[in-house]
């Protein structure tokens, strides 16, 4: 079993997150959109496995390289 | 002496000399996964292939060095990789920390002459402690040793380098990383201009190595290296993996490959990728890779600079450098390091006769005060003006957004030799809902005005618009991106000069 951090790309806040703590994700689905500079900015999960933690809420802001969630895969 | 006493001498000295700094400093070095200068060369090089020069030379300025220092500290030599001419000088950290004499600089010159001359790649696996004292002390050691040589820090981008970052790197490893067309970090090694030590003695500040000059700085902050790994090993496969895209040198054409099977296949995905919404951000990376041959996409600066990714990689079969906004970074609108990453590796191309393709979807360029802190419009003005000296193939894609003077930097106006646009560009000096903002700045218009000036602005700014004024030469599906490339870069290659380019910005600076 391996954890997976997976991290914002950028500096904005959470707009919409999609997933919930528990549910199963593949590579590459959307766990949750972020905003920044007025984009939606997707956030996809780099492995398949679970989600076993959301460390962010929606309106939250997030800065590069912060941990948004934990994959178990 | 008799001959054979004098051939068993001759390999008593040459076996010293490949002992590096003995048994149990290399034992203590295998011990924590680290390997010594020797076995990096053997595991990047042909088997068989190594001809060292300078294996006997010693410390020459103090006299009770000479029976302590094997090869110098720095093991310098040429040998084939791939079947290919290189040049390698290894650090021996076991060897006074691999600090640079005034001998073991001789050996780096000669190296460096021999495959700048000569036209063969210089790969440099790097770990020194820098200068060597007490030798590079008082007016004779400045005077002698360091500054001997007025071509030391000459680039003029004859043949690609590249530099491993594989322990401590002080003074002239850190030099010669930076100096290089590409730089791979290794997590636990330092680069920096001086220790930690040094920090604290001098200036009182105390910080540990790893905020100094470790990976995280380097790959995010500074953007001085290219790619970060975990081993040795690792390393010595980047290296092998960049040198795989270059040519030997800058009068030759880079190695062509075969092209993998299906790679004609990916561009049908770009729809499945590129968002509906203009307002949705995307990873570029996916793009260029359904474009590029399969799996041939080698980004350089994966985390720094993100608002463009760029990279070196094969379309049909022949290397492409790939400059594209990164919508995912700053919505893709050009920061300051954005331009330098952007600048450093146009210029790289352009050494090399590399053929340029900029995909683009930019906003502008990042505005406000932290990037006039940082020079915003020389860096911008750098970037620029690499495009316009560039003298290899420039083709460009405008996927979606392209505002302003960022149009121009990504090959916009006659700033490429082609330019096509996909059917969802939009191009104008500046996003319409800005532009409304800033035409409306301290008015009190209703959102009714402003949806109507939001109306006019929006006008005009299609692919369409511009292919009716020859803005762009084609407009065309984004699944028939890659078909569009291959047709262009086998128009647009140097025919009169056999592909070789000017080289104009050969010798710009390798960091800025």
């Amino acid at each position: 079993m391996a954890t997976t951090e997976v991290l914002s790309e950028v500096i904005g806040s959470v707009w919409r997150v999609e997933k919930s703590q528990g549910d199963s994700v593949a590579e590459g689905e959307v766990i949750m959109i972020l905003e920044s500079m007025k984009m939606e900015i997707p956030v996809e999960a780099p492995v398949t496995g679970t989600l076993s933690e959301i460390k962010v809420a929606p309106e939250g802001s997030v800065d590069e390289d912060q941990v948004l969630c934990l994959i178990e895969s | 002496m008799s001959f054979d006493d004098m051939l068993t001498d001759l390999q008593a000295r040459e076996e010293k000399a490949r002992a590096m700094g003995g048994p149990e400093r290399l034992a203590k070095r295998e011990a924590r996964g680290v390997m010594n200068a020797r076995s990096r060369i053997d595991a990047f090089i042909d088997p068989g292939s190594w001809v060292e020069t300078g294996l006997l030379a010693v410390s020459s300025m103090v006299p009770e060095d000479r029976d302590k220092t094997p090869a110098d500290g720095k093991v310098a030599g040429f040998a084939t990789m791939g079947g290919r001419r290189v040049g390698v000088v290894a650090n021996d950290f076991t060897t006074k920390g691999a600090s640079s004499s005034s001998t073991n600089m001789k050996k780096i010159g000669h190296v460096k002459r021999i495959a700048t001359e000569r036209g063969f790649p210089l790969v440099f696996f790097g770990e020194s402690s820098g200068a060597r004292m007490p030798d590079n002390m008082g007016a004779k050691g400045m005077g002698l040793n360091l500054g001997h040589d007025p071509q030391q820090y000459v680039r003029n981008r004859e043949t690609p380098w590249a530099s491993a970052v594989l322990g401590q790197c002080y003074g002239s490893s850190a030099w010669y990383t930076c100096m290089s067309d590409f730089a791979v970090f290794r997590k636990g090694a330092i680069m920096a201009v001086a220790s930690p030590g040094l920090a604290s003695f001098a200036i009182g500040q105390e910080i540990d190595a790893e905020g100094l000059g470790g990976w995280k700085l380097h790959e995010r902050i500074t953007g001085l290296i290219d790619r970060v790994v975990e081993s040795d090993e690792e390393a010595i496969e980047e290296i092998k993996t960049f040198l795989s895209y270059m040519p030997s040198h800058c009068n030759e054409l880079p190695p062509v490959a075969a092209v993998p099977a299906g790679s004609d296949d990916a561009a049908a995905r770009i729809l499945d990728i590129l968002p509906e919404s203009r307002k949705r951000g995307y990873d570029v990376r996916k793009i260029i890779n359904c474009i590029a041959d399969t799996d041939s996409f080698y980004e350089f600066k994966p985390r720094f600079g993100r608002t463009v990714a760029v990279g070196l990689a094969r379309v049909g079969g022949k290397t492409v450098g790939f400059v594209a906004s990164n919508p995912m970074g700053k919505a893709g609108a050009l920061d300051v390091a954005g331009c330098e990453k952007a600048t450093r590796f146009t210029v790289m191309c352009d050494s090399f006769n590399i053929p340029l393709i900029l995909l683009v979807d930019t906003p502008g360029f990042v505005i406000g005060v932290e990037g006039e802190k940082q020079k915003a419009p020389g860096k911008i003005m750098n970037f620029m003006q690499a495009l316009q000296m560039c003298t290899v193939p420039k083709l460009s894609v405008v996927m979606r957004k392209t505002y302003g003077q960022a149009y121009l930097n990504m090959g916009g106006g006659r700033n490429s030799d082609d330019i096509a646009a996909w059917p969802t560009a939009e191009i104008s000096f500046m996003d319409p809902h800005f532009a409304t903002e800033i035409v409306t700045w301290d008015q009190d218009a209703s959102e009714e005005k402003k949806s109507e000036i939001r109306e006019q602005m929006e006008k005009d700014n299609s692919a369409y618009e511009l292919a009716e004024i020859f803005g762009v030469q084609a407009v065309i599906s984004p699944a028939d991106t890659r078909r569009y490339l291959l047709q262009q870069l086998d128009i647009h290659q140097l025919r009169l000069t056999g592909g070789i380019g000017k080289h104009r910005m050969s010798a710009w600076p390798t960091t800025y």
